[in-house]
């Protein structure tokens, strides 16, 4: 018999009995379900985390002021710090260097009023962190050159000072003095919040803070694989403008988000197969649900495999017959899991779980594992009842009623 | 046709061994038709699964249209019965959940046949019974399933079909038109071996062999 035979015998079996087949088959969908379902979740509860890192600038080293006690002349980073950073002979692997201030103010429009931080920058940040434009415009090199009396709101700043009102154009008083609304920004989200205002470091530096100084320098390598060549040349440029003696400890120290992130991802990914792991065990238990059928079927199906036998199936027919059966169950179930899991992860749509949005992710990888898992349960599953089936002695089978 | 060279049969029980068939020998030719008789434990159940494949003798030669098939392998022996056997049982032996057309088709999915909608249209012709090809077994009537069971058993030109107690469950016109069948398919040319305790059904053939305890006790030709 040819192997197309044998898939249409089962597959004209599992139709002679739906109520069986079908009942076989939940197990599976439910299985398949659980497991697309749960990974999908667990991704993209990654992807949120991961993405809102990288937002933040994750990806950045950032350069900031000793806080060591020990040390006895603590130099504070200036812009001239900064800037000596973007030196391309002194230091090819630095890519982008944004200092910033941050300075805690109280902004105005009118009686309304909010206490944010507000940060100093230079218009390069964009490279590190991510700000949409919601309305308006970002701070220019142009703004930054002026020292123009600008400032760009976040989310929430905009919603506590201006309820709705367009901003754009607006002006606004940080500190009592005047500042122009040039432009807002989307909602982040995340763990920062949207309370603040941005404005050029220079502006910052002259009307708010004074002085030269910088709290702090994000500075990108100009690849990843870069980034401890980076760290090499910051501390070499930095500790050479600081006059630190050779040996000596400097007095900055640099923060290497990756260590963080890469650490929140292992444990993200922990997550993700724990709650894959759930899943299979319903693979698991879908999968005990068709052997155990199968095997109730073989026993049923006694008398007909005596008769195949009698007019000439081999054992191969069986086996193969039986199989085929368990396969195409599972697929079959499998499929409907699948589909399912699809429906469900788009019902869900998008999950807020406090500021943090998660939207299931069903990736190519997951469902082809799900439907070779569920197949190859099948298979294993199946494989003990046909092997039994194949063995019945015909006479015997014949006489089974 | 058939023939059996010394054959013994004996059923291995651990404690104990029966002898199911013991030294019998017998041929019969092609285009006989012949009756087994004997009462139960006789051994003509026995003598029925060996001469169908079903079983091997424990010692002796069986030779059918020729060929040694005492010493094959189940695979083999399964080859053997599509080919060259057709059974017709007491109890029909259909599957009750595909009809009667793809019944009569399944020897030949085995054997990987070609045309098999035509050739089982024409089986089902051959045995009157054409009327029913698109029904499952359970709508049909005993003598209607005991045809499709001739058909099935026709399907691939074997050299002998081997009925066993063919009119067990039918009455006495049923049992006589199915007997009829059975009788033109031999004067066609078919082999035919009969199992049956009633010698009403035996009178239709030309031959009946008695078996007891194993052995063959009488070879009358009518």
């Amino acid at each position: 018999m040819s192997i197309w035979e044998s898939i249409r015998t089962a597959l004209n079996s599992i139709f002679a009995n739906k109520m069986r087949s079908s009942l076989t088959m939940l197990g599976m969908v439910i299985g398949v379900c659980a497991v697309v379902l749960l990974v999908a979740l667990g991704q993209g509860f990654q992807t949120s985390i991961t993405t809102m890192f990288n937002n933040l600038g994750a990806s950045a080293l950032y350069v900031s002021t000793s806080s060591d006690k020990t040390l006895t002349t603590v130099r504070p980073l200036t812009l001239d710090d900064a800037n000596a950073l973007t030196d391309k002979t002194l230091a090819p692997s630095i890519g982008i260097v944004s200092p910033t201030i941050n300075k805690g103010v109280t902004v105005q429009n009118g009686n309304n009023s909010a206490n944010v931080p507000a940060t100093g920058i230079l218009p390069v940040i964009t490279q590190i962190k991510t700000y949409n434009i919601d309305m308006g415009r970002f701070i220019t090199d142009q703004d930054v050159a002026n020292r123009a009396s600008v400032v760009v709101l976040g989310w929430q700043t905009e919603q506590d000072l201006f309820a709705g009102q367009s901003p754009v154009g607006q002006s606004v008083r940080v500190s009592g003095q005047k500042y122009q609304v040039i432009g807002t920004i989307q909602k982040l989200g995340g763990m920062t919040g949207d309370g603040y205002i941005l404005m050029p470091l220079s502006t910052m530096q002259s009307k708010l803070v004074g002085g030269t100084n910088v709290q702090s320098i994000a500075v990108k390598a100009v690849s990843p694989d870069q980034v401890d060549n980076a760290i090499a040349e910051i501390t070499s440029i930095l500790n050479a403008r600081h006059f630190i003696r050779p040996g000596a400890s400097s007095d900055f120290t640099i923060r290497d988000m990756r260590e963080t992130l890469s650490s929140m991802q292992s444990t993200l990914a922990a997550f993700s197969l724990f709650m894959g792991a759930v899943g299979a065990i319903s693979l698991i238990v879908g999968g005990i649900g068709i052997m155990n059928i199968m095997l109730v079927s073989v026993t049923e199906r006694t008398r007909e495999i005596g008769i195949r036998k009698a007019i000439g199936a081999k054992r191969r027919d069986i086996l193969l017959q039986f199989l085929i059966e368990a396969a195409a169950l599972s697929l079959t179930g499998g499929l409907v899991g699948l589909a399912l899991a699809v429906a469900g992860a788009m019902a869900m749509g998008h999950i807020q779980l406090g500021t943090t949005t998660i939207v299931p992710e069903i990736s190519a990888s997951i469902v082809i594992i799900a439907l070779g898992v569920s197949i190859g349960t099948g298979l294993l599953s199946g494989t003990y009842p046909a092997f039994r089936a194949a063995q019945l002695d015909p006479i015997e089978s014949l006489r089974h009623e | 046709m058939i023939e059996l060279q010394n054959l013994s049969k004996i059923y291995d029980l651990g404690e104990v061994k029966v002898t199911g068939l013991d030294d019998v020998s017998f041929s019969c030719e092609a285009g006989e038709m012949v009756s087994i008789m004997g009462p139960s434990g006789s051994g003509k159940s026995t003598m029925m699964n060996i001469l169908g494949c079903l079983d091997r003798p424990s010692s002796g030669t069986y030779l059918l249209d020729g060929d040694d098939v005492s010493k094959l392998s189940d695979d083999q022996l399964a080859r053997v019965r599509n080919k060259k056997l057709g059974f017709v049982f007491q109890s029909y032996n259909l599957l009750p959940k595909i009809d009667a057309l793809a019944n009569v088709e399944l020897p030949l999915i085995y054997s990987g046949q070609d045309h098999r909608h035509e050739r089982a249209r024409k089986a089902l012709e051959a045995v009157g019974i054409s009327n029913r090809a698109r029904h499952l077994p359970p709508e049909m009537s005993g003598g209607e399933k005991q045809r499709v069971a001739i058909a099935r058993a026709l399907i691939n030109d074997p050299v002998v079909i081997l009925a066993d107690e063919p009119t067990g469950n039918l009455d006495t016109t049923t049992s006589h038109s199915i007997m009829t069948l059975l009788t033109d398919l031999n004067k066609k040319g078919i082999t035919v071996v009969i199992v049956t305790h009633e010698e009403d059904i035996a009178a239709y053939t030309q031959r009946t062999i008695h078996v007891r305890d194993g052995k063959i006790t009488e070879d009358k030709v009518r």
